[in-house]
């Protein structure tokens, strides 16, 4: 083999290796875009528990900016602290529930969920009499309702005090804190959607989308843990409206019902409504052979 | 001494004498850089993966910058074609423990000479596996959560985060023994087998440990019938010693086409002597679960009923699963009629059906089902988009790639394993 | 609209302490809404039916809803507000329908159109025949209309006792009683009482999940 086929072959492969480079760099220039998009701050936040006050008032800031920046909207986020000596529980009356989705609505809106899809943390199922076998349920009804010999479930996070979501995921970003919500870190999950797997509910929504919220229909009262809008490519469920629920305040699903099914409270307390409730009537939980121990319960009044 | 042309798995050796002063880094580099030497076949071979790859970086770098969306998964179908991908892989990975178990274990002579292909193979699936993993992720960037000490890692509660060590680690451990090996064949020096055999030994268990583990991260689940059962972890390690001894034989086959080597014959026939029992215990297993959904009836079986004959004109996977029924049937009477098995095409068909057939059973055949239906029972469908097409093909010309120049590395104990049988047979002549 | 006097809670009474019995008695005569003397009585049997443990209402205040004191005229005032007439404003005039209809069709303007289907009862189940500003309990006792609960409650006493204890009936406000109190919907709020069944209702959109069409991009 002569020298000048040597380093005639040396001269195309450097040619093919730069050509092969620059290809590659353009390819994966959307990565690029997507990353130069993320500050330094972002990047290298710790977990949610791990940030001392200082730190987080730093985040907060940061994500209040970030949010005026990427949405147009003055908002403020708050960390808000579960209370001592409260553990949240909710019950859902199968009998005067219509239907009506106005719980999905509020929840669409207090949370600031995508438009586009609008996406809520509640699903309505409708089911025949006779049954809760939801294998015949139907969430996409659209006709007036109640529908004659049919009853309505709205199905949510239940919060479970054993949940399988927590126990999946890799990273820690979903925990249940210490008054029974379960809770996901937006800046920590990786979005695996190895919980959204392992939930028994279709309680765990994921950000397939960065979300599109118009200016002026953002919720601009936020806390970290729950309503703050929430990047792409990262999970979120419902929170029980902790913003508001931690602070005395009822969710906003709640609020919506016109007829007054839903019941929420702390469980400590024995002269609650979620108390008494739970001793008076005939309460169930979903599913409950699999042993997740729901926060959320169901009961009819006969 | 070999010619630089000609020979595609050549490139001119070192002499015996300076070998000691190659260090590791520099032999990698040689590597790599024998890997772009080769025949024009080759060169077509190269740069058609390196473009397939790179329309799947593309796919993938457009996914990350504008969502998931982007693919057909939604909150009801959350896992798709990446998961189902990276469950054939493990599987693949683990499969080339059916070398090394003849080779080390029972002294096969023939079988050791090449066993070195079963472990690079490994090495390449976990590529792809890990690849796929990360490709599925909704936050790439955030990857550093999920490392042992500087993110948090829930360990030992979470399966990812087992499926993460036994991956990394079967990795680690396959490099060391593939690098070993290569290294020292490089240096024409002889291995010591303290440095390789008991690292061996543990691959063997660590390549069950592998594909158990993949296995418990759906099993586990008891919001997900379809997959919470205890025969999901023997299916996975059945049907992965299905695909990995197919694979690595048409690998020989192809090497044998490709190089001219007159590699040995023994372990072809091993392999399939091997896969002659995992394919009936792989059919048997199916049969066992269709039973048992089918006849038990209820709710149960409604993800099985989805996948095998749909459910209320929902019936995209219904086609998907026949095939891959057929196909592995098909295999199996051909690996079991010898009349048909010793017929090398018709083998090697047999191979590509069983593989088929194995990708489409284990991956879109038991990812998908899993979520259809939904937890609330609802019938959502999933069909991959363009961009997740794409973003697999680039996955597996990645896998591809990487399996290519370590077969290119391999070269000089692959000319051994010939020079060997060559020296075997002459002395059964004689 | 101006809320309602709040509810008076009655507190935990273990009936067998007298001395408690007495006290909240009292307390509940002096904050019960109407000038009659049976509010103690009233609340007491009703609200305490299931709960002798302590359970008491939550402070609340209920919506009053405009229908117990005026009739819509279906003009707009001055202010651009739908118009409505005060009862008090006719049936303050003495001799004004002196006769309680035995029908709804049988009522004459303003009244006239009464959808009325509320089981077997008549106009006299409920009205004061003597006072059209009152309502009449079962017991004969009269009532102002702004205490229209009471008269629900002694029929639908499950629903009332659900509606007490938090599981009926529409609430805004806070769950700590502690931290806030709430705002309850009026039983007449969402149950016409002449038509009290509940109506139906158009559903909020279904959800537009991300079902898979055919490619998407």
């Amino acid at each position: 083999m002569t020298q000048s086929t040597t380093s005639r072959r040396r001269v195309l492969k450097a040619a093919g290796a730069t050509l092969g480079a620059a290809a590659f760099a353009r390819a994966v220039s959307p990565v690029i875009d997507f990353a130069s998009e993320i500050s330094a701050g972002e990047f290298f936040q710790k977990h949610y528990k791990e940030l001392s006050p200082e730190e987080m008032a730093v985040v907060l800031r940061r994500l209040e900016d970030e949010t005026q920046e990427r949405y147009g909207a003055e908002v403020t986020i708050r960390d808000i602290r579960p209370r001592e000596n409260t553990q949240f529980g909710y019950a859902l009356n199968l009998s005067i529930c219509i239907g009506c989705r106005r719980c999905a609505e509020a929840c669409h809106v207090e949370n600031n969920h995508d438009r586009a899809t609008h996406q809520s943390y509640i699903r309505v199922l409708e089911l025949r009499q006779g049954s809760i076998d939801m294998e015949h349920g139907d969430a996409t009804y659209e006709h007036a309702v109640p529908r004659a010999g049919h009853f309505y479930m709205p199905v949510q996070c239940q919060q479970c005090d054993n949940p399988p979501c927590v126990h999946v995921c890799p990273v820690e970003a979903t925990w249940k804190e210490d008054d029974g919500i379960v809770v996901v870190d937006y800046n920590w999950c990786i979005g695996c959607r190895y919980c959204e797997a392992a939930c028994p509910y279709h309680a765990r929504r994921f950000n397939w989308h960065a979300p599109e919220i118009p200016a002026e229909e953002i919720n601009p009262d936020q806390a970290y843990l729950s309503n703050r809008v929430r990047p792409q490519g990262v999970m979120e469920k419902c929170t029980f409206c902790l913003h508001r629920t931690r602070e005395g305040r009822m969710p906003a699903c709640l609020e919506a019902c016109p007829t007054g099914a839903r019941v929420f409270g702390n469980l400590l307390d024995p002269s609650s409504e979620i108390r008494w409730v739970l001793a008076n009537k005939r309460v169930f939980v979903l599913k409950e052979e699999l042993g997740t121990r729901p926060r959320f319960f169901y009961f009819f009044d006969e | 001494m070999e010619s630089e042309e000609g020979s595609a798995l050549g490139a001119s050796m070192p002499p015996a004498s300076g070998g000691h002063e190659v260090t590791y880094p520099r032999f990698l580099w040689r590597i790599l850089s024998r890997a772009t030497d080769g025949p024009p076949l080759f060169y077509a071979w190269m740069t058609a993966l390196t473009a397939v790859a790179l329309v799947g970086a593309h796919a993938w770098a457009t996914q990350t910058n504008e969502g998931l969306g982007l693919t057909g998964m939604g909150d009801h179908v959350s896992w798709g074609l990446y998961i189902a991908n990276f469950t054939f892989a493990v599987g693949l990975a683990a499969g080339g423990v059916m070398m090394v178990v003849p080779a080390y274990l029972y002294h096969d002579e023939e079988m050791h000479d090449v066993v070195i292909i079963g472990e690079l193979l490994a090495v390449a699936a976990l590529v792809m596996a890990l690849a796929f993993v990360v490709v599925d992720l909704g936050r790439p960037d955030r990857f550093w959560h999920l490392m042992p000490l500087i993110g948090r890692f829930n360990w030992p509660i979470s399966m990812l985060t087992w499926d993460v060590l036994v991956l990394n680690g079967y990795l680690v451990l396959n490099l060391h023994i593939c690098g070993y090996l290569l290294y020292m064949r490089y240096l024409r020096r002889k291995p010591n087998p303290r440095w390789y055999v008991p690292f061996v030994l543990v691959s063997i268990v660590w390549a069950v440990s592998v594909h158990t583990v993949t296995a418990f991260l759906y099993s586990g689940l008891g919001g997900r019938p379809f997959w919470n059962s205890a025969l999901l972890a023997p299916r996975f390690l059945v049907s992965a010693f299905v695909t990995g001894p197919a694979f690595i034989i048409l690998t020989l086959r192809v090497l044998r086409q490709a190089t001219g080597l007159a590699l040995p014959g023994g372990p072809v026939r091993t392999l399939v002597n091997v896969m002659r029992i995992t394919v009936l215990v792989n059919l048997f297993m199916v049969l066992s679960e269709v039973f048992t959904e089918f006849y038990t009836g209820g709710s149960h079986v409604a993800a099985a009923r989805y996948l095998y004959f749909g459910v209320d004109g929902h019936a995209a996977l219904v086609p998907w699963i026949w095939t891959a029924i057929a196909l592995n049937v098909g295999g199996a009477i051909i690996l079991l009629t010898p009349a048909l098995s010793k017929r090398p095409h018709v083998l090697e068909a047999a191979m590509v059906m069983v593989f088929v057939g194995v990708w489409i059973e284990k991956g879109m055949g038991l990812i998908i089902p899993g979520f259809v239906p939904s937890t609330l029972h609802e019938l959502v469908e999933y069909i991959p988009t363009r961009t997740e097409w794409m973003v697999t093909a680039g996955v597996w010309a990645l896998g591809l790639l990487v399996f290519t120049v370590a077969l290119k590395a391999a070269a000089p104990i692959l000319r051994d394993a010939a020079r060997a049988a060559q020296i075997r047979r002459e002395h059964e002549e004689s | 609209m101006p809320p309602s006097e709040p509810v008076a809670t009655s507190a935990a009474v273990p009936l067998r302490q007298p001395l408690h019995l007495i006290s909240c008695a009292s307390v509940l005569l002096v904050l019960s809404a109407c000038g009659e003397d049976h509010g103690a009585s009233f609340r007491d049997e009703l609200g305490l039916a299931a709960d002798e443990d302590g359970l008491r209402a939550p402070p609340s205040r209920i919506h009053a809803p405009p229908e117990l004191e005026s009739l819509a005229t279906g003009q707009l005032g001055p202010d651009g507000e739908p118009l409505r007439a005060a009862c008090v404003t006719c049936h303050s005039i003495p001799g004004l329908a002196p006769e309680l209809e035995l029908r709804a069709e049988d009522v004459g303007p303003p009244h006239e159109g009464i959808d009325f289907q509320h089981g077997p009862n008549g106009c006299a189940h409920c009205h004061d025949p003597e006072d059209r500003l009152s309502l009449r309990l079962a017991d004969g006792r009269s009532i102002p209309m702004t205490d229209a609960i009471e008269l629900c409650a002694q029929c639908h006493g499950p629903q009332y006792r659900d509606f007490r204890r938090g599981s009926h009936g529409g609430m805004r406000g806070s769950w700590d009683a502690e931290r806030g109190v709430r705002e309850r919907n009026h039983c007449v709020d969402c149950h016409d009482a002449h038509r009290p069944a509940y109506p139906h209702f158009t559903p909020m959109p279904p959800p537009a999940d991300r079902f898979a069409p055919a490619g998407h991009e």
